[in-house]
């Protein structure tokens, strides 16, 4: 007898079912952070603080920065001030934590608020609400050299919570009665369209631990359907999705043929120009280049190791109540209330620390599959995505593909030519449809085109790309187009250099427009001592340097210096050590910052020697670490940190060394082989046979 | 008990040995792996979930004082194995050296992948009281970190070496 049971005729009861129309995305609010939103976010009750931090905590650890702020213009000690985490209740709208702007636009606020409540309390005064006063920056302690707190390195907030296992993340979130969910879907890219044609439901009935199947339209996330379920046991879910056994229809098929041609650089030229241009001179496209060569960087994935994970908890008087893991905690909110058909006031978003994200938490994903399941179960729904759904389920780091030509005469540059396709990041196809897709196209695309502005004197100029829908979903990455894209220069700059016969260093700093990326470049040449040269007196070892710098949203700046080894016995290439100068303007706490220049340096590193995401059966390939890896602590040198503060207003560190660390190695793997690395990740079966 | 069991409903069919207690597993959760009995069932949050495949060691716990996977082994392959987790390292809320050199390094960034880091290098430093950083790469390749705190949980485990040995 066959068990399968079709949907139609499925057993009742068993099946919660919703249907609600096709919805418009919620577009994320971006407020600038004002003075009245710095007023809800730090309180004073008989004798305690309390800082509510506008700003999600992911690891970059802005709770002991803003800290560091708070008590320096409070002029209290830090045991004396209480920080937490924000919730949609507890300050005003608060915009997405994203592109290392925490510091450069909530400092001033905070600091100020934070100065006005200490003059009202120096003069008396024991409640109310207290306006907070645009002081200048000049009159507020954190910015002074005489800080207390400001620029040292103080207790990490939440350190101690780390090390002794105290709960945090939202996948610690427990509630009473808490059931647990997942939305299964076919085994196929979310772009594409997939329907369930069959499942066992009867026999997922029997599975120990079964509580409901939940078929809700708001499970469908891109154009892919999902059938939720829920049990009393976590494990059980693995059980019932086996038993449920559903069948799929999916339209259409792709495979990695398919996205390299859509996005095969000389492919797109061949018919001229592309459609968004960064810089328009004219060139000469008649006479020879000095160089020519082509990059291309694949998709890759966030991996942070906290899964995405949401709580959902709905009350009987039709609140929601969600602790998430997420970017964006009022874009959830906000998400949530449209989709669940609730008023704004009726949904309550936790946001929690959040376990790595990368600029992968910032759509609304786990947490509509758990506000769902929540009001279908009447059950508070822990969803937790498997690392198989991570890697499928996300959006990734676009592939891109470069084609950089240059001349060079008399030791300088006079035709500089960059063209990419890429595809979407800010402008995510696991958002928007294509149709609405296209209505960006006209602004293009600003999370692809960053970091493509070329910071070195030239002639001419043109620097121009293409964006292309693929069948995978793309977003944003840690530092998004910058990564890529700033490789990818600092990749044909060095070859400029080596076309001119000058010196790596001294090339870039004779070309550099940008002051403060060239004093960061001297200062890590010299940290480096730049200008010695490697020896390797084994045949089978061959030893190089790199040198890379750039430019990060026209605020931070780093350079890079890195040393690798080749070693063709072992058939291995490593990375030595790594040099860093690092500059965000006045920094908050060193030590992080620190960490930060460290935590880009891994991710450059990935990117050029280890990081890739293949596609095979219309979907992204990997399911574990094991096909899809990321560097592990044997891949990591020994990394010095050069911090450069001057005093320039504080700017962010959470993506900017990332844009160096990559092009120096990849410069240095060039230095010991003669080889260009042009195509990532470059792992040792890829270079060339030696001669 | 987790709140989530009512004591009538469900018999405690199961033991096991966390953190030099007994504690009750009830029957429907005997077939759940340990990382699950731990953090959903009894509470005890720090060990986490970052791959239920044995690749990321965010899970690591040490049964019988090695480090494991607990996402690798159901609760019930466990019963006779004293099981200890994050939360029963430091003891009467003096920190174990190990939680200490973390502190004192700042190793933690997003901090999700350290309770199994901080498993893994105590059950390194049982093994081996002054690990060289060849060693340290070899015991914690199994620990992935995606933040990049890599160069601090080899010097942490250093200073952890230092301050097992008593030295300042
Ligand atoms: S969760 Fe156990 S090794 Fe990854
Ligand atoms: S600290 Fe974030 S994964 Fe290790």
């Amino acid at each position: 007898m066959n068990r399968r049971k079709f949907l139609l005729a499925a057993a009742g009861g068993l099946t919660v079912t919703f249907s609600f129309g096709c919805a418009l995305p919620v577009i994320p609010k971006r407020p600038r952070p004002d003075l009245s939103d710095a007023a809800s976010w730090i309180r004073y009750a008989s004798g305690r603080y309390l800082l509510t931090v506008p700003r999600v905590e992911m690891g970059q650890n802005v709770l002991t920065a803003m800290k560091q702020i708070a008590c320096e213009e409070l002029a209290i000690e830090p045991n004396a001030l209480a920080v937490e985490m924000h919730s949609t209740a507890a300050i005003r709208r608060a915009r997405a934590t994203v592109g290392s702007e925490s510091i450069k636009d909530f400092a001033l606020p905070l600091a100020q608020a934070c100065a006005t409540l200490r003059e009202a309390i120096e003069s008396g005064a024991g409640t109310g609400m207290i306006v907070a006063r645009a002081i200048p920056q000049e009159a507020l302690r954190s910015f002074a050299r005489t800080a207390r707190f400001v620029g040292k390195a103080v207790a990490v907030e939440q350190a101690r919570e780390i090390v002794t296992g105290k709960p945090l993340y939202a996948s610690d979130v427990r509630r009473s009665n808490m059931h647990f969910g997942r939305v299964l879907r076919a085994n196929a890219s979310p772009e594409l369209r997939s329907t369930a044609i069959s499942m066992d439901e009867l026999a997922a009935a029997k599975v120990p631990g079964f509580v409901a199947i939940v078929r809700d339209a708001l499970l469908t996330q891109g154009r892919s359907e999902g059938i939720g379920i829920v049990s009393r046991t976590p494990g059980a879910l693995e059980r019932i999705e086996a038993a449920l056994a559903i069948r799929w229809q999916t339209e259409t098929e792709f495979d990695q043929s398919t996205i390299h041609q859509a996005i095969d650089i000389d492919r797109r030229t061949i018919n001229g120009g592309l459609s968004n241009k960064v810089h328009r001179e004219t060139l000469d496209l008649t006479r020879p280049w000095d160089v020519d060569i082509r990059i291309d960087v694949p998709l890759a994935a966030h991996a942070p190791i906290e899964p995405r994970v949401a709580v959902a908890e709905l009350s009987g008087e039709g609140r929601l109540e969600m602790w998430v893991g997420s970017q964006d905690v009022f874009y959830q909110r906000d998400v949530i209330a449209k989709r669940l058909g609730l008023g704004e006031q009726n949904v309550v978003v936790h946001g929690m620390r959040v376990g790595g994200a990368f600029g992968g938490k910032t759509i609304c994903t786990v947490e509509l599959e758990a506000a769902a399941l929540a009001r279908a179960s009447k059950l508070p729904i822990k969803v937790q995505w498997t690392r198989a759904q991570e890697f499928r389920h996300a959006f990734h780091r676009p592939p891109s593909s470069h084609r950089l030509r240059a001349r060079v005469r008399n030791g300088s540059i006079e035709d500089w030519s960059h063209q990419f396709a890429s595809s979407h990041i800010l402008f995510t196809n696991a958002v928007l449809p294509p149709w609405l897709q296209r209505l960006t196209d006209f602004i293009g695309d600003d999370g692809v085109a960053r970091g493509s502005t070329l910071p070195y004197r030239a002639l001419n100029k043109r620097v121009e790309f293409d964006l292309a829908r693929l069948p995978v979903f793309t977003g944003p990455w840690r530092g998004l187009g910058a990564g890529p894209n700033v490789f990818a220069i600092e990749s044909a700059i060095d070859e400029c250099a080596r076309a001119a016969n000058v010196d790596a260093v001294a090339f870039r700093l004779r070309h550099s427009v940008v002051p403060r990326m060239s004093r960061a470049l001297e200062r890590v040449a010299s940290a480096a001592n730049w200008g010695r040269a490697l020896q390797s007196s084994d045949p089978a070892i061959q030893r190089g340097r790199g040198v890379a710098c750039g430019v990060y949203k026209a605020m931070s700046y780093a350079a890079v210096v890195a040393d690798v080894t080749i070693d063709h016995g072992r058939r291995t290439i490593r990375v030595d050590k790594l040099w860093c100068a690092h500059d965000c303007g006045r920094i908050i706490n060193p030590d992080q910052v620190r960490a930060q220049c460290e935590g880009n340096l891994v991710w450059g590193l990935g990117m050029v020697l280890i990081e890739e995401l293949r596609v095979a059966q219309s979907q992204i390939a990997a399911t574990t670490f094991l096909d899809s890896p990321i560097p592990r602590i044997s891949d990591v040198p020994p990394m010095e940190i050069v911090l450069v503060d001057e005093g320039e207003p504080p700017t962010g560190a959470g993506e900017t060394a990332i844009v160096a660390a990559g092009a120096a190695i990849a410069n240095a793997i060039r230095n010991a082989t003669g080889v260009r690395p042009t195509k990532l990740p470059l792992r040792y079966e890829y270079l060339p046979p030696r001669t | 008990m987790c709140e989530s069991c009512t004591p009538f409903l469900w018999v405690a069919m199961m033991f096991l040995k966390v953190n030099g207690r007994t504690r009750d597993v009830a029957n429907e959760w005997c077939d759940e792996s340990l990382l699950w009995v731990l953090r959903e069932h009894l509470g005890l949050a720090g060990a986490k979930f970052g791959c239920g495949a044995g690749v990321c060691g965010a899970c690591t716990v040490l049964l019988d004082g090695k480090a494991a996977r607990s996402c690798l082994f159901a609760a019930r392959e466990v019963e006779s194995v004293e099981i200890t987790t994050i939360e029963g390292l430091s003891i009467s809320g003096s920190l174990h050296p190990v939680q200490r050199a973390w502190l004192e390094e700042s190793v933690s960034q997003c901090g999700y992948c350290q309770a199994g880091q901080i498993m893994s290098a105590v059950a390194l430093l049982q093994s081996n009281p002054n690990p060289t950083d060849r060693e340290i790469d070899a015991a914690l390749d199994g620990n992935l970190c995606r933040c990049g705190t890599q160069q601090r949980i080899r010097s942490a485990i250093h200073t952890a070496a230092k301050l097992a040995r008593g030295g300042a």
